[in-house]
């Protein structure tokens, strides 16, 4: 079903505020502004407004003042278009439930069907291309708890697939995740980005949004910066982001010395580690595809010195 | 012994009370599983109760029955939705203080009227003594529920699954929400005349608790909930007129019975199941080394 959606749809949060009945304002002043083929990462701590942020594109709460515009049109129209399709986290399924991992796809097809929800042909076809597309069709008739973490997450980029869903928001997409699920989650997403879907993560894992997230919106209570990564990601707006909320290893000050060419080695466990270079640079895993990057830095690093 | 085995069904009234009952039972039993998946087990037995005041009210006012109950039902939901709302209170104790007030106040309006109002009906049920018109009230609820989850049931399920993808797709979530709890009022009522108040909402839970633990498919839940209420519901009636029991007392305990046995022998979730899988996975852990 590779199609490719042009002219892409573009995102746009105007003025956000969001108060809860309690009086709480999670949010405020919130703006900004996405087109579609990108992948851009919602970044902030827990009670950041990330969470209301992400709730308030999908048409869950309501601004209480402010709107949000999917390709100009309130929310509301975007989803009776099916435009909208959200990955839910993990902890947010009742993986209890009877569904076979096909009933949760079609559930994809919802907003294309008539009154009484009978699939038709085309449903069923965008079901299994999606399945197909995913490497979950030869699972289709389990029931849904009986899948691994990474299964189960990839079950439900399938419904936004089936759904042809253009604006694809994921929550905490790679918690309960192995490492190599992850990777095959990120190059589907980039294969999504590539048709001109806008993608759009939220997570608290910083390490992986350079990787694979070409722009950044970075909240604490409001926007405080968005754009493409390299620019938004830098020591100083995560500090702001963050606050005291991160915990730092600053090589320089740490016992690593004798800089004389061996490497230094960072390891954790689950999450992938942000590493800022010496002149704040972000710095990444690999680097091929790099080289650019790589020649540029020594070029900077020629002219400083 | 055949003849004798036959003798219900020379009675009208019993004939009357046995599809009755069947028709009650298959309707809940259909409700059941999406009561129990939406883990409103609770909410139908507050609900069941809460129809009490209208009941008597109705039957003091010379109204049809259902209209009373369906009334005070609805008002129940509502102050359990406005004190919830309103109030940090735990939405359990919500329902508890909800239900009990409502009825306590039905207990007290029989008390005050025993005379109009039969009591030992509400509260224990009298299918086997059901009125006509009753009768037509029952098969008319029951007939609205059925065509409704016949049309809507696959968009109850999204909302009973994952009521955010339902909003995603611009599904009216609160029309669906308020949907199912109509029809919960609804079939509670119905069920009041077969098993009587306090035990409705083991009309509403075990059929589809007990199909949850034989399928993990949706729709045949729903069709083995639907079965085993209509089933247990025309059976416990038929032996209630052999045992001279109470008739709710009857179709309760034989779903319990098939509950229990489910729970058992089911080939995947029950009891000796799990036991053999479990073995079977430490004997293949014994073998590989």
């Amino acid at each position: 079903m590779p199609t490719s959606f042009s002219p892409p749809l573009s995102l746009a949060a105007i003025d956000v505020a969001v108060t809860y009945p309690n009086g709480l304002t999670a949010l405020r002043d919130a703006s900004f502004r996405l087109a579609g083929g990108t992948i851009c990462a919602l970044v902030g701590v827990n009670g950041s407004g990330k969470s209301t942020l992400f709730k308030a594109l999908m048409g869950f709460v309501t601004p209480t003042t402010g709107r949000v515009e999917i390709d100009g049109r309130p929310v509301r129209e975007a989803q009776k278009r099916s435009w909208v399709a959200y990955v839910p986290q993990a902890e947010e399924v009742d993986w209890t439930f009877p569904v076979s991992v096909h009933d949760v796809v079609m559930m994809g097809r919802y907003g294309y069907m008539n009154f009484l929800r009978i699939a038709s042909a085309a449903d069923r076809s965008a079901v299994e291309t999606s399945l197909r597309r995913v490497g979950m069709w030869d699972y289709r008739d389990r029931q849904i708890g009986e899948l691994s973490g990474g299964q189960k997450k990839r079950v439900f980029v399938a419904r936004a697939l089936a759904q042809a869903g253009r604006v694809i928001l994921l929550d905490e997409p790679f918690t309960g995740v192995d490492v190599g699920t992850e990777e095959a989650i990120v190059s589907l997403l980039r294969e999504l980005r590539d048709e001109g879907r806008l993608i759009l993560v939220s997570t608290h894992n910083l390490g992986s949004v350079p990787e694979f997230c070409d722009q950044v919106v970075l909240i604490n209570r409001t926007v405080l910066a968005y754009g493409p990564t390299s620019e938004v990601f830098t020591a100083e707006n995560l500090t702001r982001a963050f606050g005291g909320a991160l915990r730092l290893f600053d090589l320089a000050q740490s016992t690593v010395n004798d800089h004389d060419g061996r490497s230094v080695t960072v390891l954790t466990d689950d999450e992938r580690p942000l590493v800022l270079g010496k002149r704040g640079h972000l710095e990444y895993l690999d680097r091929t595809g790099r080289e650019q990057l790589m020649s540029d830095r020594e070029e900077e690093q020629k002219g400083k010195s | 012994m055949f003849t004798s085995l036959l003798a219900p069904f020379h009675y009208d009234y019993m004939v009357t009370a046995l599809w009755t009952s069947a028709l009650i039972g298959g309707v809940c039993g259909l409700l059941s599983g999406f009561v129990t998946l939406k883990g409103w087990s609770l909410m139908g037995d507050a609900l069941s109760h809460a129809v009490v005041p209208g009941v008597a009210i109705a039957y003091l006012l010379g109204l049809p029955f259902a209209v009373g109950a369906f009334t005070s039902g609805l008002l129940a939901a509502g102050a359990m939705a406005f004190v919830k709302m309103k109030t940090p209170v735990r939405e359990d104790a919500v329902i508890g203080i909800v239900f009990t007030a409502f009825f306590a106040l039905g207990l007290l309006l029989i008390s005050l009227f025993p005379s109009r109002v039969d009591l030992k009906g509400i509260i224990f049920g009298n299918i086997l003594g059901i009125a006509t018109g009753d009768v037509v009230q029952v098969v008319i609820v029951s007939a609205v529920c059925l065509i409704v989850l016949a049309l809507k049931w696959r968009d109850l399920m999204l909302f009973c699954f994952d009521p955010n993808q339902a909003r995603a797709l611009g599904l009216r979530v609160g029309a669906l929400h308020v949907t199912l709890l109509l029809l919960l009022s609804a079939t509670a009522v119905a069920a009041l005349q077969a098993v009587g108040a306090m035990l409705v909402v083991a009309m509403l839970v075990t059929p589809g608790a007990t199909a949850y633990l034989l399928t993990d498919r949706f729709s045949v839940m729903l069709r083995i909930g639907a079965a085993l209420g209509a089933v247990t519901s025309f059976f416990g009636t038929y032996l209630s007129y052999f045992l001279d029991g109470a008739t709710g007392g009857c179709i309760v305990s034989l779903q319990t019975l098939i509950f229990v046995a489910a729970l058992l022998f089911a080939p995947k979730h029950g009891v000796f199941a799990s036991r053999r899988i479990l073995r079977r996975a430490r004997a293949q852990e014994a073998v590989v080394p």
